[in-house]
This record gives C-alpha cells, structure tokens and sequence, in this order.
C-alpha cells in the first residue's frame, strides 16, 4: 500500500486513539536522522524521542509494546522503527501536562487523533496544553491501519494468524496466514464495547452492529466479582479457572445431550447459571469466576458475529482490539465458536497488533494531510 | 379442610406447608383427568380437565300465536344442569409442591387416569415424589414441543393474548387481536438460557438458535454481586436502579453523540464498563439495572438477527424471566425496537408462564381433540395477569398466597369470524377501550358495583325456592367485587378491558355460584310484553319504502340493545306503567341515547350498515 507523501509532516509523528479504556499510541522513531538535521533538532523534539524509546514503561502504567516493534520501516522517505504504546484512558490529563510540561506545542506537528477520546478531550489539549487535535473517525482509521500493516508485514512475518483444529484441544496449533483476498470481510473489533462492520473494499465499509457486552464489561464485572484490578490479573485468574462450575450446561439440565435439537451436553445452556444457588456460590472460586466471565462475554461476541457473518454473506471474520491482548483464552474460544457453529463453513481471523490499528490509522492520516502548517 | 405438612417429610428440606382452602385453588377436582405438569427452575404448573356441573336457564316451550290478552306468559323457562369442559392451570413454588399433590390426592375421586404428562427441567428431579404421591405414572414430554402446542393454543383460542408493551403511553398494554393465521412466527423462549424457536405450522417447528446468556444469568450475576436471593427481589433493586452510573456509555467516551453513525450519547457502550475504572462501590440497585440491560439488550440484538435471517416479523417472547414485569418488557422492547430500527415490535403473551403446561396437557388429550373445539377464558376462575407481582398487587397477593390460576371453559360452539367482515383481523366489536380510556373505565366500572346490589337481589329472587341461595349471592358478591377492584388497578389483566369483558366477569361469577341467569324472571316479563307488540310492528314496518325500512330496523335493533343495557330503568318503568308501548319505549330512549351513547353508536351504526351495504 503506497502512500501519497505531498509534503512531509514535521516530527514527532504520532498517532493516537483514544478509546474508552485505552489511549493507543503509536510514534515512529526516525533512525535515519543526518547530522545536520541532529543539529537543528529542537531539545523538546530529541527529549521526547530519547524518553519514548529508551523506556518500556511509562509512569505506573504506561506501557510500550516492544514485542510489537516494528523495525526499518520506510515511510514517505523516512526510515525508522514504529512504536507502539499504551496507557489508560484514566490518565489523559496527566498525559496532556506532560504534553504542556514537554512544550509540545512548540513543535509545529499535526496531533492525529482518533477514538472517542479524541472528541471528548479536544478542549482539554486546547485548554490545558494548546494543543489543537486533528479529529478522525475512529473506524476509518481502524480500516486503514489494519490494511497498511497487513501490507507491510511484521518484520517480514505475516501479521494475520488463525487457528488450525480449534476443536482438537491437543493439536490447536496457531498458523500465520496472508491476507489476500481481503474483502469482504467481517471485522469484529473488540474494546470496551465492540464493534461489527462489513468491510468490501477499502473505502467501502459499513458498521453491522456493535454489543455493549465487550471488554469493559469483561474487565468491570471481574473487578466486582473477583477483586482483581488488572486486566492482567483478570486474564491471569481466568486461566487458572474452570467456568463449569459456574455455567449450567445442558448436561446439567437434561442429563445428557439435548438430542432433538443437536446440544451436546458440554454446551452451555445457562452461563452463571449454577450461582441462583446458595451452595454452588460458596463453593466456587475467584479463577472460576473469571473463567465464567471471560468464556460468557466470548462465546456472546461469537454467536454475535457469526450471526452478522450469516447475514451479510461474508465468510472472513477477522477479530481485533485490545479485550485479545494475552488473551489466547478467547482467541482460541473464538476460533473454535467460528468453527463449530457455522459446520467450518466460516473462519476467525486475528491480527498481532490487535488494538493499535486506529492509531496506526490516525498516523498514517497526519502523513497524508497536505496542510500548509 | 385445612393441611399442613412437615411432620413427617423431614427428607425433602424444599417443602413448605400451607393451607389450601378447598374450592379455590385446586376446583372441581372430583372428575379430574389428563393431568399434566410443568416444572420448572422454581415454578410448577399443574394442569387438568375436569367439569364442572352448573344451572342453565333455557327456553322450554313457546307458542306464539296465542293469547294476546291472556296472564300467562308466552314461554317457559326451565333450569337445567349441564356440563361445561373446563381446563385447570394452577401455578405456584416449587417448594410447595408436596402439599399441593397430597391435597390433589386426597381429592381426587373419580378418576380413571393412570398418566400424568410432565415437562420441564424438573419434570426429571420430581418424577418420583409425583409417582408415589399421585400414584400415576410419569409420562416425559419433550419441553420446547409442548412450549409450541402450549403457545399455538393461545394465540388461537384466547383473544387479546397477545400484546405490546410501550411503558409511556397511555395504554401501557396494548392488545393485539387474534389472528386467523398465526403462522410463521419466532419463540424466544427466555428460561434458564434462551431457546430460540421459529414456527412454520402446528406440527413444524425448529430451534434455529439460542443464547446462554439468559434467565439463570441474571439471577446468578445478580446474586454474586447484590447478594439478593430472590429473582422477584433482583428486578424490585433493578426497577428503582440507575445503570449510567455503573455502564459506560457513549458519551462517556465521546463526550457525546457519536454523530456520524448515528449513536447517540445515551446508548451502553460498554456494560460494567465503569466498575473497572472507578473505585467507588456501586449500589445494588445500580448493578442490577445494568444487569438487566445487558441481558435484555443482547437478547433482543440476538432475537433481531435471527428474525432477519428467517424474515420474520413476529417475535413473541416467553419464559419466566419476563414474568410480566414492566421493566424487563420495556427493555425488551426497547433493544427490538433499537436494533430493527423499528420494523418488528415485540410482543409478549398474557399466559406465558403456562405454554408448557397446556402443551403437556394437549399432547395427553389428543384423543379429546381439543384443537377442534373453542376455548375461553373463565374470568371468575383466573387470576390475570400479573396477579403475583408483589409491587402491584399486594390485596390479590395476600388473598391467594402464591398461586395463580387459569381456567378456560370449553365453548358450546366453535367460534369463528363473521363470513362478511372484510378484515377479520382489524375488526374491533367494542367501541369503547377501558384500558385505554380512564375516564370511561372510571365510569364503567363505577356502574357495575353501583348496580352490584341490584343484581344480588335479582340473582336471590330469582331462585326464591333455595336455602342457600342467600350465601351463594353473598359470594358472587364478593367475588365480582374483588374483580372490579382488581380491573381498577390493573385494567388489562384480562386482555382488553370492555363493557363486554366487564359484563362477561360478571356472568362468568354469577355462573360460578349457580345463578345462571337472575334477570330469567324479568326478561321473561319483558319479553312477554314485547311479544305482544312484535306482529304489529312488523306490520308497521312492512308499510314502510325500502329505504325507510332499512333506517327504521337499525334504529329499532339498537334500540334493542339500548333497552338491555337499561335494564333498571326499564324494569321501573314497566312497574310503574304497564301499558308501555313499544312506541314510547322508542321515544324515551331514543331521547337517552341521543344524551349519553350517541357518540357509540354512530360508530355502531356505521359497522352495522357497512354489514348490510354487502
């Protein structure tokens, strides 16, 4: 995917998506800075730099995914690597003094930013920081920056992956795939709340539907029930649980499989279902609880996007966001739901960078703007 | 006779004892036969066919050729015994069940039954407590088959079974009319899980999906994180909660609308998206309004996408989740509403809660062949709806403890649409909508306990010869009240609320204590006068042109109709003056419609030539 570079933007380049949960941003390192332009480099510009990429954490919850880097990449006649970070949405305001602190608004740079945020905190970087925000749409951006770095690889692997055997907990072995043929397909993304959209080229698109019942809901209901604070800790008790002591499955209720309408008795028919009783609410443990929560809000997005795939007559569901971070729990559950509910006819698609795509989006926007600054 | 139970049952620590007064909750169950149950997570639904033995006052013999002049009045009427068919359907905890099968027991006579078809999740836990108690023999059905039966049954025989609910307006339920066709429709049968079901014919039906995420889920999640035990108590905390405080919404994130699709600064984006970023504790209340939110929502989202997958517009939801509780019906509403952009409404049944026991019921009485008869609803003998909702009701609560009943008489004939409607499902008999219409419910409601000690009098006088005539009025006087008192409070509890409902409660009750018509006496008098009149008349009519005959027939049936509903004054007026003529009966009433019902009966009027025009 070329880009058309009409000028080139001033440094930093930027990207940011500003979700409900998680700020995303992304920064592109130059490694190709000549001596001269070393020289005229203003002190805030180097400081930012060195700040960014000599941490991996920032504050007490920043956090850079080197794991995620990508390396050498040449853009609009830039060379250099692309880094991504994450913070919570909760410290925006202490992102934006730091801005202030960092006298950002001296650099004559266009702030890309996408993601609910960007609309909701516009008058704060104004007000606080003076910085002014080039709004985009969240799910422009999030196209864009999936096909861009799909385009462009990670580090010379394949960004897309899926899931060979889902079924075959033994043998379900994760395979990288090539996105050709993209379109159409059904792109289900996955933050606080989710989002389904139909995607048939890369301008055309349209929002299907979205769920309330997304990774907040995941994240919020396991701080209540558990205690956790994290959504490491979360995902951390999640994998250590078994959700059947909290589900009541179909076994459960008819003995058996539920023959007449093809249930095997494994199945679900009623998630928390066991916890109506006084007993079985004493007996469990948190890691069961979190494993209920986690498979309840998965298997929901499945049905959910299966449903959407049906409709649409699309047979590509690709999953991102952010709620599939470290999370080969749901990625795997996911995989499989695709696989059993539509007879193999569909397939789960996932992508490494998982929620980065709007930011990557928003950074791709700053060097195509053909602004006089 | 009173029971209580516990002395001896010290194995089953669910049982709870009660008293059962005898013939109000479990009735006629002397010839009871075809028994079916329906057990479920909480709630067991019992069903039975019995009959019911009551007077009938019919038309012996009439003459009328003869004596004008003479005393003796033109007909006789005679009373008769008859036999009505009646269904039984009681509903109540599960954790009385061993009471009520000791009580069926102990009552049970004459009967040659030797199965009892059962259905639901508990069917399989219960078998062997019914088996030894009732000492008939267990006969599963498949649960989601006798949902169907249970369902198609309704939506055929009971009118306005069906209805949507819209919390602000007006009329908060607004009944939908039966429906010749009612096929194909969608099921979504919301219990522990959710069973999604389309419905092609009687015979043909399918699970086309389902949703784990149901019932049991609300009550679980509720009870992990509000400690409430009770279902009924988790949707009080949810009817008094705020969900915004625990839900992150849109404008939570965009600080307002997100315009460009349409989102508006209201809508969830995420659900418990809050909880993980604040530290503050939330209410109960709060947590169980979001969890109702969520459930509902995504329910509806799902219901939506099959739906517009099969390319169906009807959606009927079931199951105990409902429960007929305003705020899960208008959350259901509202996330159908939201995701067909308005295109299908939701619809919810009055009798919900015992689809599965009447499908039971009917899988056992095939050989009866039910279907082939018409059904109707007992006012006297059924609770309504909503009759278990504790903020609603607490005065019919009280009463019948924790059971709720449903009768339905077998129809002496089939009824079927007039042949010359032009759209049987459009057409509406009754003018007036007392669930609509407050001030006319007011009103209405207001005459008939006016007139209540009238018809006591009437309903002793015309049985003059009993005994016990005297109790049984007193009963069918309380019994009527109650109902008028019930309908006040909550009009749609039997569908539509009418004069016509009204003045069928009332025989339905006269009919439950033995007076099967206590104005025989008086319409036998007034007929008799009117007889006298009926060759002239005719006469007089035939003189009339074509076009004037027409008007003066319409004029006169309604006049007719007027003159029974007047009945008090009329019954004055023929005691003051005898010799009322049929003219002046005209005249005087056609002065009182003119005042009151003139509006009425335009409308009447209008069906009515519509009808003769074809």
């Amino acid at each position: 995917m070329k880009l058309k570079c009409s000028k080139k933007p001033a440094f930093p380049w930027f990207g940011m998506d500003i979700g409900g949960t998680l700020v995303k941003l992304v920064y592109f390192e130059p490694k190709d800075i000549t001596a001269e332009e070393e020289q005229e480099e203003v002190e805030n510009l180097k400081s930012i730099r060195r700040y960014l990429t000599s941490n991996t954490a920032y504050g007490k919850t920043g956090v850079r995914d080197v794991h995620l880097e990508l390396r050498n990449l040449t853009i609009c006649g830039r060379t250099g690597n692309l880094h991504f970070i994450r913070f919570p949405t909760a410290g925006m305001h202490r992102f934006i003094q730091m801005g202030r602190d960092k006298h950002f608004s001296s650099l004559h740079t266009t702030l890309c930013a996408t993601g609910g945020g960007a609309y909701k905190f516009e008058n704060d970087f104004r007000t606080m920081a003076d910085l002014e925000l080039l709004k985009l749409d969240e799910l422009d951006c999030l196209i864009q920056g999936l096909l861009y770095i799909d385009s462009v690889g990670f580090n010379g692997h394949p960004e897309c992956y899926y899931f060979e055997n889902p079924s075959d907990t033994q043998n379900c072995i994760k395979r990288s795939c090539c996105l050709d043929n993209l379109f159409p397909m059904l792109l289900v993304n996955i933050g606080s709340g989710v989002s389904v959209l139909a995607v048939y080229s890369k301008d055309n698109y349209k929002r299907v539907t979205g769920t309330s019942l997304g990774g907040g809901t995941f994240l919020g209901l396991c701080c209540l029930l558990t205690g956790c604070e994290t959504f490491e800790e979360a995902l951390e008790m999640a994998s250590k649980g078994d959700s059947t002591n909290v589900d009541k499955l179909v076994k459960d209720i008819y003995g058996g499989d539920y023959q007449r309408f093809g249930l095997q008795g494994s199945a679900v028919a009623s998630s928390f279902g066991h916890m109506m009783s006084k007993e079985k609410r004493d007996s469990i443990s948190k890691e069961d609880l979190a494993r209920a929560t986690l498979v309840t809000i998965t298997n929901n997005i499945g049905s959910i996007a299966r449903m959407c795939a049906v409709n649409e007559k699309i047979e590509r569901v690709v999953f991102v966001g952010n709620f599939l971070r470290i999370n080969t729990v749901s990625t795997k559950l996911l995989a499989y739901a695709m696989d059993f509910w539509s007879k193999g006819q569909l397939r789960a698609l996932f992508l490494e960078h998982e929620g980065y795509f709007g930011a990557v989006g928003a950074f791709l926007e700053l060097l195509k703007s053909s602004e006089d600054a | 006779m009173a029971l209580s139970g516990g002395a001896d049952r010290g194995s089953h620590s669910m049982d709870k004892s009660i008293t059962l007064p005898p013939d109000e909750i479990f009735r006629n169950l002397e010839n009871a036969k075809r028994f079916a149950i329906d057990i479920g997570g909480s709630l067991t639904k019992l069903a039975y066919y019995s009959t019911v033995q009551h007077k009938v006052a019919k038309v012996r013999s009439f003459d009328h050729k003869a004596k004008e002049t003479d005393g003796d009045p033109l007909y006789e009427i005679s009373v008769q015994e008859e036999i009505t068919a009646r269904l039984h359907f009681i509903k109540f905890e599960n954790a009385y069940i061993e009471t009520c099968l000791d009580f069926i027991k102990d009552h049970l006579v004459n009967t040659e039954t030797k199965v009892i078809k059962a259905t639901g999740g508990g069917a399989h836990k219960f078998k062997d407590l019914i088996e030894k108690k009732l000492k008939l023999k267990v006969d599963k059905e498949d649960e989601m088959t006798c949902l169907i039966k249970g369902c198609n049954f309704v939506l055929k025989n009971i009118p306005h079974e069906a209805f949507v609910y819209a919390r602000h307006a007006d009329s908060e339920f607004r009944f939908q009319n039966t429906h010749p066709d009612i096929f194909p429709y969608l099921l979504i049968n919301i219990g522990s899980g959710v069973s999604i079901v389309k419905v092609e014919s009687e015979d043909k039906f399918e699970r086309i999906g389902g949703s784990s995420i149901g019932g049991g889920t609300f009550w679980g999640l509720g009870a992990l994180l509000t400690k409430t035990k009770r279902f009924d108590e988790l949707l009080q905390l949810a009817s008094k909660g705020q969900h915004t405080n625990v839900d992150m919404l849109v404008k939570d994130i965009y600080g307002g609308a997100y315009g460009s699709l349409g989102l508006t600064g209201d809508l969830i984006a995420s659900s418990f998206g809050k909880s993980a970023t604040t530290d503050k504790e939330f209410s109960k209340e709060d947590m169980a309004k979001s969890l109702l939110h969520m459930i509902s929502n995504d329910i509806g989202q799902l219901a939506c996408l099959y739906a517009k997958l099969h390319n169906l517009t009807r959606v009927y939801f079931g199951g105990f989740f409902i429960r007929g509780h305003p705020v899960t019906m208008h959350t259901i509403t509202y996330s159908i509403n939201f995701f067909t952009k308005g295109e299908v409404q939701a619809l919810f049944l009055r009798h919900e809660g015992y689809l599965g026991a009447i499908g039971a019921f009917l899988k056992g009485a095939e050989e009866d062949n039910p279907n082939q008869y018409s059904w109707g609803e007992n006012y006297a003998g059924s609770s309504g709806l909503m009759s278990v909702s504790p903020e609603l009701n607490p005065v019919q609560r009280a009463r019948s403890g924790t059971f709720d009943m449903l009768e339905m008489d077998r129809l002496e004939r089939q009824l079927v649409n007039l042949p010359l409607l032009q759209d049987p499902t459009s057409y509406i008999p009754d003018t007036v909508d007392l669930t609509e219409d407050a001030l006319s419910r007011d009103y209405w409601l207001f005459c008939f306990e006016d007139a209540l000690d009238g018809v006591v009098k009437r309903a002793v006088a015309s049985q003059k010869d009993q005994p016990e005539a005297v109790e049984r009025a007193e009963k069918f006087r309380q019994k009527y009240r109650h109902k008028l008192q019930t309908l006040r409070h909550q009009p749609f509890a039997y569908g539509s609320l009418t004069v016509r409902s009204l003045l069928d409660t009332r025989e339905h009750c006269l009919n439950e204590f033995n007076f099967p018509d206590p104005y025989s006496k008086i319409k036998q008098k007034e007929n008799d006068m009117a007889l006298k009149y009926y060759l002239k008349v005719v006469k007089s009519v035939e003189e009339l042109s074509w076009e004037q005959r027409q008007f003066t027939l319409v004029k006169g049936l309604l006049a007719g109709n007027v003159f029974d509903w007047g009945a008090k004054a009329v019954s004055d007026v023929l005691e003051s003056d005898p010799d009322f003529g049929f003219e002046q009966a005209k005249q005087q009433l056609q002065g009182m419609k003119t005042f009151k019902l003139s509006h009425n009966n335009d409308k009447i009027l209008n069906h009515k030539l519509f009808l003769t025009d074809k």
